[in-house]
């Protein structure tokens, strides 16, 4: 089977700046796929690398099994691209720059799709104006869809929630959600980690053009996070020793160990039975610090 | 995938003429204004006091070079403009995501800039037709109507060709400002607008006929009133070379120039 994007040993360099470093990855039919990093770290080289916006220094990028420089026109068919800014077209509308973008794909007669894009992404009341005469979030949406004005079987979205207020950003994710729903596979870059979190099947994390960690979100958080246990007790303990102990006050006691370890473990170890927590508060970890551990761990 | 094959060149050609429709202010009333200008002036006023040359008034003379100045500046300037707006806008990105070949880039944008410059040399035409009437008497009607129109085709899609290519590779504004300054006007202007080769010094003469303009003026010229600088079929090959050469270098440029924003 034909994966929707297979990169193998990518460089890209601009001078002595290697943006993308030997970068080897698969996507999934279906599958939301997460690049997270830094500013500077490679994501949007790597993307405009995959649009042929930039050709690679060296390394194959294929989309469906076509190579993108070979063969060009079938990849750029089966992809839809959402960049970082809006474009001002200074002499349309915006409908008639989603019907031009279709007219490149030969498919500017599929008035309802159309409709059904400025429709679902609420531009239908916008669609005489210009891009100019558009608040950020709505140019953003304008440019989903523009990238979806051709039904592409993989999305890339570059930062697509990049300054837009919290309820865009979750209907942008309900849409997200609906797109993988009917089988498109995405790839998006990202700085919001909750989006990531909530998103993606897959992240991988990159820096100077490396990528550093690959996986699921919940098992990178398992394995590189600590949890957090805040046990209140009906009776206090004498004064404990245990190496996940970080605080111990009265009825309080609080442990901070690794993520992959279980809460059961930690309380067979203890001193005291189950009837004797009065109350247990369990905060796991999050993505964004077993980024920041790998980031580290990367300098 | 035939649809797709054609579909993009189509799309950029009607965007294209679409664009010039939105400032047809510019495509129409700047030629007919400037035609207006350079008739009364050289034409109406000067001329009455400038000797017939090559057996035809001064006025009737300056037609064919008017129309092709008119009509090959604005060839230039519309191909020029799309890649100049698109690289201030960050546009010509989207020009690498959509299936468009430089090919197709190159003759949309070249056939649509022809459009244009028909337009206005069309006006330019107009303007002198009506002039000449006022000031001859008579209409002046085109000895090769295929000649003149093949002439100004062939020419206008060269320089829409050349356009395209200098503004790709042109790295900022200044430099396609520094084109237009340096190269093509002094082109323009000293490729017998406003001048028959035979009244030049040897010297310049010897200069002016390394320059292609003339010789698409010439045929031009030839079309129009049946009187040219040199032989036809001398107009004929070199007009034929420089529209080949432009094109190569719009599809050169195109295919290794940058598609990033100008900064």
């Amino acid at each position: 089977m034909k994966l929707p994007l297979k990169i193998q040993n990518l460089k890209k360099n601009y001078g002595d700046l290697w943006a993308v470093n030997d970068v080897s990855f698969e996507i999934q039919p279906g599958e939301v796929v997460g690049l997270l990093g830094p500013n500077g770290a490679g994501k949007t080289s790597l993307i405009s690398t995959i649009v042929t916006v930039e050709a690679p220094t060296s390394g194959t990028v294929e989309v469906f099994g076509h190579d993108v420089q070979k063969n060009a026109r079938a990849a750029k068919v089966m992809t839809g691209c959402v960049p970082q800014e809006a474009v001002h077209h200074p002499y349309f509308t915006i409908e008639e720059l989603l019907y031009f973008q279709a007219g490149y794909y030969g498919v500017a007669s599929d008035h309802d799709h159309i409709h059904y894009l400025l429709d679902r992404l609420a531009l239908l009341p916008q669609r005489h104006k210009k891009l100019k005469q558009l608040s950020g979030g709505m140019k953003r949406r304008f440019l989903i869809a523009k990238a979806l004005v051709h039904k592409p079987k993989l999305l890339l979205l570059d930062e697509p929630t990049a300054g837009v207020d919290v309820e865009l950003r979750t209907s942008l994710w309900d849409f997200v959600q609906t797109l993988r729903d009917s089988g498109v596979s995405v790839l998006l870059t990202t700085h919001y980690l909750e989006e990531a979190e909530a998103l993606c099947d897959r992240v991988l994390v990159i820096n100077k053009g490396k990528i550093k960690l690959t996986g699921e979100p919940q098992e990178i958080i398992k394995k590189l996070t600590e949890r957090e246990v805040v046990m209140t007790l009906k009776e206090p303990l004498p004064h404990l020793t245990h190496p996940y102990l970080v605080e111990q006050s009265g009825h309080k006691m609080v442990f901070r160990f690794s993520a992959s370890r279980s809460i059961g473990e930690l309380i067979s170890e203890l001193p005291l039975e189950m009837h004797g927590i009065q109350d247990l508060i369990i905060r796991e970890g999050k993505l964004e610090h077993a980024l920041q551990h790998v980031l580290e761990d990367g300098e | 995938m035939s649809t797709l094959a054609w579909s993009p060149f189509w799309t950029l050609f009607k965007r294209e003429i679409h664009r010039t429709l939105r400032v047809i202010y510019e495509t129409i009333a700047a030629p007919l204004v400037s035609s207006l200008l350079y008739f009364l002036i050289f034409g109406v006023s000067l001329g009455k006091q400038i000797q017939n040359v090559d057996g035809v008034t001064y006025f009737a003379f300056l037609i064919p070079g008017l129309v092709t100045m008119g009509a090959l500046k604005s060839a230039f300037d519309n191909s020029s403009g799309l890649i100049v707006v698109a690289k201030f806008c960050n546009e010509l990105e989207d020009y690498r995501i959509v299936p468009i070949s430089a090919i197709q880039m190159s003759w949309a944008s070249g056939l649509a800039s022809t459009v244009r410059a028909f337009i206005v040399g069309g006006i330019t035409f107009f303007v002198g037709f009506l002039f000449y009437y006022y000031t001859e008497g008579v209409w002046l009607i085109p000895e090769h109507p295929f000649l003149f129109l093949f002439f100004l085709f062939m020419g206008s899609l060269a320089f829409a060709h050349l356009g395209l290519g200098l503004s790709m590779i042109a790295t900022n504004y200044e430099q396609v400002s520094a084109i237009n300054t340096f190269i093509l006007l002094p082109l323009i202007y000293l490729g017998g607008i406003f001048f028959s080769l035979d009244q030049l010094p040897p010297f310049w003469r010897n200069v002016s006929e390394l320059n292609p303009f003339l010789y698409i003026v010439s045929g031009v010229r030839y079309g129009l009133l049946g009187i040219g600088d040199g032989p036809l079929m001398l107009s004929f090959v070199i007009t034929f070379v420089a529209w080949a050469l432009s094109y190569l270098f719009s599809i050169y440029s195109l295919k290794t120039g940058s598609y990033r924003q100008w900064g």
